[in-house]
């Protein structure tokens, strides 16, 4: 194993088991807000507290695992740029949801996606063509959703 | 129980369930055989179009799905040496080693024929056992059913292989997102940051059309963009011949009974009950060195178990409302939005629905294998269709399915954001099989544990030991959880 190679893994657990920890210190606050429950008998804020304790020994159990160099996750993000703009447009898409009409903005969504996966302009323009019929024909017409 | 299981055939001899039923095969079939698609991943994205149908015609789809794309899964396995599922990791071990020496076609054929005798040996089980363990699931108490739900998470996370403590941590996540919503004893609201979008909790299925959708396109992209083999282009004979069947026959057995077996242990599905069953046979042989380098016996195995789980799962699943894989854990999803919990008081309030998913089963098995020996050749050619339009084809009906749902923007925002979060805990070697299991089980966990506390009056000792069966799965849960690390450090 490389030191980079070791490093990113050890990294990568640490931040796993750092995210853990806090998502479990937060349960455990947040919980003390909730009723309690009263006479030994357990309140709505019970079980989010017991989840949050588990989840922040197991989260330091991970940490200490980590820190005593038997970690053995590597994080690799291969293709990260094309990850990131498939990620991006959907976004995209689904923040215009309900603006304009479906037809149209799913087909200009389809058209970009398939053109970012390095589709030529006709399998792209056509496939998107192909899909966006066949969602809204089963969706908007066959089963009656709105979708604009 | 003759009634019973007359009504349950009737009410599945109708063209329209009939009709499903062959429609999710075929569409199981194409999942399964595309690398880029896997069998959760069809059930899960086509649910939200069972909504529209009555319960036996949703289900008829969608068990159709469930048992046309494990076989289907096979295929790329055999012919490109890629697994369509994870359940038919083991298949290509063998069947690609078949492929590679000009027996493509007789690959495909033993994988079709042997996948429907391991389903059809496990649905024989189903039919057999369900009712005894769902008899002796009714004498439950809260307590019991507390102790049943800690250890199918615990089960879960003992089997992530050496991520024992991320599997843990992924459970409990699941278990936190479960508490999303109105408290189920009290209707207080937790998590809900004012909205009233979360009052009814996190919505199960988009969250798995994401987890299982979204995020599954985004690792294909990452791990195997432009890497995939083009398939071979003459298949040659499909139908073994009689001295290989009876080479077969022991392996098929053995893989049939260990796939059922497995898949009815709550999370272990067909992925670990093939590994285990090749290697079961492989020892067993007389030609052990074959295995791996193109065995009949060691396909025979895999495809069968890879099968046989779909039974043990289901069992599992319908008997005690606790997933035996993925794709039983999205079934119960689908399932309840049809108002049917899954758990022994089905059995006892509808047990011609339960003759209804064995009769169900069993045509979806026969008809997969027809499917699979008549359509060897145009699903091997389905195999060149590009990725990306597969991936398109995923994020648009993942997005538009999980609106369909509620007719409701933020359904869809919880596909995306457990897309994005799935993808990246999979990319940390977190596995997400006990996300969901804590999200399906944390209600009824929840619920049961503060019933057993009121019930034993605060006293949590008295409540946690009330009767052998909560001492036994508490003791199961804990050596379920230790015996994986003390293995690993026997190991290390």
């Amino acid at each position: 194993m490389t030191e980079t190679g070791a490093t990113t893994r050890s990294r990568t657990d640490l931040v796993v088991g750092a995210l853990f920890l806090a998502l479990g210190l937060y349960l455990v606050v947040s919980a003390t807000a909730l009723p309690a429950g009263s006479g030994g008998l357990p309140g709505s804020g019970f079980f989010p507290r017991i989840i949050g304790i588990v989840m922040a020994l197991l989260s330091a159990a991970l940490l200490v695992n980590t820190l005593r160099g038997s970690s053995t996750t590597a994080f690799d993000l291969s293709h990260g740029r094309v990850i990131g703009g498939v990620v991006g447009l959907t976004f995209v898409y689904l923040l215009l949801w309900g603006t304009g009409l479906f037809a149209l903005r799913t087909f200009v969504f389809l058209v970009l996606f398939l053109r970012f996966l390095e589709q030529s302009w006709r399998a792209s323009l056509t496939v998107a063509g192909a899909l966006t019929a066949a969602i809204a024909a089963a969706f908007q017409y066959g089963l009656r959703v709105s979708l604009e | 129980m003759t009634a019973d299981l007359l009504a349950g055939l009737a009410a599945v001899l109708q063209w329209e369930v009939l009709g499903f039923l062959a429609i999710g095969v075929v569409l199981g079939a194409i999942f399964g055989s595309l690398p880029g698609l896997t069998a959760t991943m069809g059930v899960a994205v086509l649910t939200p179009l069972t909504f529209w149908v009555s319960a036996e015609q949703g289900l008829a789809m969608l068990l159709g799905i469930y048992c046309g794309a494990i076989p289907a899964g096979g295929i790329p396995a055999i012919l490109i040496n890629v697994p369509g599922t994870p359940a038919s990791i083991a298949t290509s071990w063998d069947g690609y080693a078949l492929s590679q020496k000009g027996h493509a076609g007789l690959a495909l054929g033993v994988n079709a024929l042997l996948s429907a005798v391991g389903q059809l040996t496990s649905i024989f089980f189903l039919a057999v056992a369900a009712f005894p363990i769902a008899t002796f699931a009714l004498r439950f108490g809260p307590a019991e059913y507390f102790g049943l739900a800690l250890f199918g998470i615990s089960l879960m996370a003992g089997v992530s292989g050496d991520r024992v403590i991320k599997g843990m941590l992924a459970g409990m996540l699941g278990l936190g997102l479960a508490t999303v919503g109105l408290d189920p004893m009290t209707a207080y609201p937790r998590y809900t940051f004012g909205r009233s979008e979360f009052l009814d909790g996190i919505s199960f299925v988009p969250v798995m059309i994401g987890l299982f959708g979204l995020a599954e396109v985004l690792i294909q992209i990452s791990d195997r963009w432009g890497t995939l083999d083009k398939a071979p282009g003459k298949l040659g004979r499909i139908w073994p011949t009689w001295p290989e069947w009876k080479k077969m026959l022991p392996a098929t057995f053995t893989g049939a009974g260990i796939g059922t077996f497995v898949g009815a242990v709550p999370a272990a599905g067909g992925d670990i009950g093939s590994v285990i069953a090749w290697e079961q046979a492989r020892r067993l042989s007389r030609n052990k060195d074959e295995f791996g380098k193109g065995s009949l016996e060691g396909l025979a195995a895999s495809c069968s178990s890879s099968n046989g789980a779909i039974g043990g799962a289901m069992t599992t699943m319908l008997t005690l409302g606790i997933p035996g894989d993925a794709v039983s854990a999205v079934l119960i999803g689908a399932l309840l939005i049809h108002g049917i919990q899954p758990g022994p008081l089905l059995f006892r309030d509808h047990r011609s629905f339960i003759f209804s998913i064995v009769f169900l089963m069993t045509f979806a098995a026969v008809l997969m294998m027809v499917v699979g020996l008549l359509g060897a050749k145009p699903l091997a050619r389905a195999l060149r269709i590009p990725n990306p339009w597969l991936w398109g084809g995923i994020v648009l009906f993942g997005a538009v399915g999980s609106y369909a749902l509620n007719n409701a923007v933020v359904d869809v925002w919880a596909m995306f954001v457990a897309g994005i979060i799935g993808f990246l805990l999979r990319k940390a070697d977190v596995p997400l099989g006990p996300l969901v299991l804590g999200l399906i089980l944390g209600p009824m966990m929840e619920s049961n544990l503060r019933r057993a506390l009121i019930l034993g009056r605060g006293d949590w000792l008295g409540a946690l030991t009330s009767s052998p069966i909560v001492v036994f799965f508490l003791v199961a849960t804990v050596l379920s959880l230790l015996l994986p690390l003390l293995k690993k450090r026997q190991a290390a």
